[in-house]
Formats: C-alpha cells, structure tokens, sequence
C-alpha cells in the first residue's frame, strides 16, 4: 500500500484541526481543575462522544476486525454483553456517588470512602497501567505502520506523540475531550464506507452466511461448550467473565472513562454520558467487527482477496489495512489512514489524561506535597503530561526489546480491574464494608488472579507455578481469572468487614447508597431523563443480541 | 466556551472538498476491488456531515 499526495494532504489537514483546537483551547486554563478536570463544564453530547472514543484507541479497530475474521459475529459479545450492560449500570446506580462526593478522580473516590491505603493501592497500579498501555498501543501502531506503508518506527511513534503532547498539554483534558469527538467521527467516516463495500462485495449478509460456516454467523447459538465455537468458551464464562467481572470491571472504575462522565456540566449530564455513549457503543460491531466477518467470506470467493499470513498462519492485525488496500483508493485512503492515526491518538490522549490527574492528586498531591497553592499543581500536571509522553514512549521502546514481557503486562492489565469492581460494588451499596477490609480483599483479589494465571494453561501461556487445569482457549482462562479474583476479592472484603469497626454513618452521606439523597431528575423530556433513556437503550441492546443469536 | 460544532463542521468540510476534488479530476481512480468512484460519494457524505455540523452551531449562536 503507497498513499499518494493527496492521502498526506488529508492527514495533514487533520493534523492542522487537532492542533488548532488545543491552541483555542489553551486561554481556558488558569487553575489545576480546568487543565486535570475541565472545570466540571463540558456539555453531553461531547462527554459521551468522548466516553467512547476514549476506549476506541487502535489496538480495538486492528484487533476487531481480525477477531471478526477470526471469532466471527461471536467478537460483538465484548460489545453487546461485554459494555453496553455496565455502561447503563454505571450511568443509573453509580455516577450519583463518583459524580456527587465531588472527587476529582475515583481512587479519590476510594479515599472518600474508605481509606487513604486503599486509593493510594488503586493510583499506583492504575497509574502504572495507563503508562504501559499507552506504550504498548504506540508500539502495535509503529509497528503496523512500519508494516503496512514501510514509515519508522521512530518517526511515526515520535511524530503522533508530539501531537498528542502538543494539544493535551495547551487545553488539557478539555482539549483531550474535544479532540476524542473529532476522532470518533473521523473513525465512523473513515471506516463505515469500508463495511459498507467489504460486505456489499460479500454478498451481503446473506451472502456472507453462506459461504462461512454457521458459528461465524450467529452470536449465541454455539455457546452451550467451549469445543463447539472458536472462542473456546462456554455460555457461564462468557456471562459471568466477560459479561459481569470483566466488563463492569472496565467500564464501572476505569479512571479514563468515568473521567469523561466526570468533566459533565451536571449531575444529570453525568449520569446520561455512558448511557448515551452506550448507542453508539454498541453499533461500533457493524463498523468494526463486520469487515473482518466480510474479510473472511471475500477470501473464500475468487475476487482476489486472501486473508494476511505470517509464518504458517494468518496474521489477524492485518486483516483491517489489507481491506484498505483493496477497497479504498487514493484519497479516501487517506481518510482511512487517518482514522486509524485519529483512533491511536484518541487512545493515548484518554490514557495521559488520565494519569496526569491520578499522579497529581492522588500521588503528588496526597503523599509528596500537600497544601501548596493551586498553581503549583497546575503546574505540576502539565510536567506530569509530558513525563507521562515520555515514559509511554519509553514503554514503546521496551517493548520492541522485550516481546514477551509485553504480552505478560497486557494479560496482567486484563484482570487488575477485576477484583476492584466488588470493592466498589460493596463500597456503594453496603454502608457496612470497611477500609481495611477493601485494602486486603483488593489485594487478595490481584494474588488471586495471578495464582490462577500461574496454577493453569492456555495455549502454552501461564503456568508458571505448575499445570493444575487446562482451558481450551487463553480468552476462557482470562475470564476465569476474573470470575476467581472477583470473587475473592468480594469474600474477603465481606468477611473483613464483618470483623472490623464500621465507620459512622454520618462520615458516609454522599458515598453510599441509602445514606444519600439521589436528587430525581424532573425534566420534563424523558430523553432528558437518566432512567427512561436508560430502558430504550437497553431494549435495543436486547434485541441486537436476538436478532444476531 | 468553543463551539466544537464549528471545527468539527470545517474540518469535514474541507476533507470532503478535498475528496470531491479528487472524485471531479481523477475520476478514475480505483482500488483493486472497488468498481464505484469511491470518492464521489465519501466526499459527498463529508460535506453533508461538515454542513450540516455548521448549520446546526450557527441555529445555537442565533438563539444565544
């Protein structure tokens, strides 16, 4: 593939506006909460944009469509079960906490709540994991980019986090914002049209069902074992893994998501930023999971598509810009090229954002030096933006060196999130739980995870303490780590509290659910409402999950 | 506060333009398994979503 001219005009363009907003942007900020916090200001239809596009970074387009080509319609699981539940669940019963106590990230939260150990527990590790996973998705890009259209490594890892920089560190998290809504639109643009050709050319989905085998086509049917669907997965652990620990897990305490929520002009606007970006969410299948499904039926009709190989297998990341290659020509390849840099972008934005926030109040601010003036921790977090640049690159770097040091981290990020969900969930709706009891139950809940992951094999992976089960598939053992650290995690905690002092309950008001006065919502326009979007969204998730079962 | 209406609308206008440009004098530029003029019909769709972006910032400025 060779963009021509106008493909970099266009990438430039786009380069041009992203810029050009964080310079707009800049006269916005004079304290520490309007560059870490955006000044709680920011209207709805943009939070929500942003709640999406933050999570849509590149290793999710690249990844999607090979897992379609791959896992088929089954890969909208992570979607239909995977987000769109939690993401209701997250709007409806949890934002009035995250949102009304007034903190400014949720390891606060967890102070509030709990204890100073238990949000210095939660910073720290997700600290450590925005770091590594923006290193990480720089690295898939380089090196996909390196790959595809034979550009450095170094040049486009440097060129991309030089903007990132550039506009993160003038508008701060608003500029971040705002630009993720730009992205997002650009990657709905930019990939539609290829679904849209990928499957016509297939036949449609009729035609498509045809040529493939019936488990590509259908999302439910072959889920009663783990031998009768590629996932190697069963209905329990695809409901209970992935649909509850993993997801709710995710969507419920990822600083980098609720953030967005957080940024939102009003109680109401928070609470309707992941509903809303819940319908999006789940058309997001259609976009980027169908192409690969179409990738994989084109490869099996004398077109002249073959499915990307690699050694003797096939290589699934390259299934998305093979499509390109074929589909787009000069000029709307460019718009395609930029999607996936405006996707990277928007990935790493919503990660350094993210940790410049946790370091500045929760590590700086807590531990290192308390009390000084507000525009020392201004200045503070624009240093932090860009140390935070700096050590993804550097993580960018490492993994060139260390491949599989990488694939280790990116399995351990996959269940951190696990165990910390009971913590909230028992931290919000039971006025009872304890912060020693959250400290240890998180703690037991990660040993828990890695125990699992050392005592069992998948695939040759784990097992590093000795083979006690083996699972058909790495996906099946990631989601029985999470379903055991959850659970661990919630055991502990409940056993821990019962043993330990409660606090009083007037130290509660505002944190847990029955101390607090949930204000209803008395709009007049029930899409204005949390509750009543809420339930016409989740009927149409319903109804997806029938319609492609 | 910035309208993100107003970038987002320019920044899709011009893109388009751009497509379109391509669409009227290389209209015969193709990839491998496309028959249409892709660029016709994205640069199309641009241009309708970037105007349309516009329109709806300038209705919110005249009601302010």
């Amino acid at each position: 593939m060779k963009p021509a001219f106008i493909d970099y005009l266009i990438l430039a363009v786009y380069f041009a506006f992203v810029l050009g907003i964080g310079w707009r942007l800049r006269k916005r900020i004079s304290t520490s909460g309007d560059f870490l916090t955006a000044g709680h200001s920011v209207p709805v239809w943009i939070t929500s944009l942003a709640f999406l596009a933050a999570n849509l970074g590149a290793q999710e387009l690249v990844g999607m469509s090979g897992a379609g080509a791959k896992y088929g319609i089954m890969q909208s699981h992570f979607y239909w079960i995977g987000a769109v539940p939690a993401m209701i669940f997250v709007g409806l019963f949890m934002m009035p906490f995250y949102y009304g106590s007034r903190a400014r990230s949720v390891p606060e939260y967890l102070k509030l709540r709990f204890d100073e150990k238990t949000r210095t527990f939660n910073a720290c590790t997700f600290a450590v994991m925005t770091i590594f996973s923006s290193g990480i998705s720089m690295y898939a890009l380089g090196l996909l980019l390196e790959l595809v259209l034979g550009w450095s490594f170094t040049t486009s890892v440097l060129c991309s986090a030089a903007i990132v920089l550039a506009y993160t560190f003038l508008g701060g998290l608003t500029s971040a914002i705002y630009n993720e809504v730009l992205q997002f639109f650009l990657i709905v643009l930019g990939f539609s049209p290829l679904a849209i050709m990928a499957v016509m050319k297939a036949g449609g989905w009729a035609g498509m069902a045809a040529r493939l085998p019936p488990v590509m086509t259908h999302s439910w049917r072959y889920l009663g074992s783990a031998s009768e669907n590629p996932m190697g997965i069963e209905i329990f652990g695809l409901v209970a893994g992935l649909g509850f620990v993993l997801s709710f897990g995710y969507w419920c305490t990822d600083f980098l998501v609720i953030q967005r929520a957080m940024a939102a002009d009003s109680m109401s606007a928070a609470r309707r930023t992941p509903i809303l970006a819940a319908l999006p969410k789940m058309l997001m299948p259609f976009i980027v999971i169908v192409p690969g499904i179409a990738a994989l039926a084109l490869s099996k009709m004398a077109v002249g598509y073959a499915l990307p190989t690699k050694g003797g297998g096939y290589d699934y990341d390259q299934v998305l810009t093979t499509l390109m290659a074929k589909f787009y020509p000069a000029g709307m390849l460019g718009v395609g090229l930029t999607g996936l840099m405006a996707s990277f972008m928007s990935g790493m934005a919503g990660n350094v954002t993210a940790f410049n926030t946790v370091f500045t109040y929760d590590i700086y601010q807590t531990h290192i030096r308390p009390g000084a003036p507000d525009a020392h921790y201004l200045t503070v977090g624009r240093v932090t933006t860009v140390v935070g640049v700096a050590l993804s690159i550097g993580t960018a770097y490492l993994a060139t060196q260390f491949d599989t040091i990488m694939d280790f981290l990116q399995l351990v990020f996959g269940f951190v999130n696990a165990p910390l969900f009971a913590t909230f969930l028992l931290g919000m709706f039971w006025k009872r739980a304890t912060g020693h009891a959250a400290f240890f139950g998180l703690f037991s809940g990660t040993l828990a995870a890695a125990l699992t992951h050392g005592l069992t094999v998948a695939e040759h992976k784990g097992g590093w303490l000795g083979a006690v089960h083996t699972f058909p598939s790495t996906m099946a053992q990631n989601f029985w780590i999470a379903i055991l650290a959850w659970t661990t995690c919630f055991v502990t905690t409940v056993l821990i509290s019962l043993a330990t002092r409660p606090r009083p309950e007037k130290e509660l008001e505002g944190l847990v659910y029955g101390l607090t006065r949930i204000r209803h919502e008395e709009s007049p326009r029930w899409y204005l409402r949390p509750v009543p979007v809420a339930v016409a969204i989740g009927l149409f998730a319903v109804f997806l999950n029938i319609w492609f079962a | 506060m910035m309208d993100l209406r107003v970038p987002s609308g320019l920044f899709f206008t011009v893109v388009g333009l751009l497509l379109l440009g391509m669409a009227v004098f290389a209209p015969d530029t193709r990839a491998a398994l496309s028959d249409a003029n892709v660029n016709l019909y994205c640069g199309l769709a641009m241009v309708v979503f970037g105007a349309f972006l516009l329109v709806l910032a300038a209705r919110a400025r005249k009601h302010s």
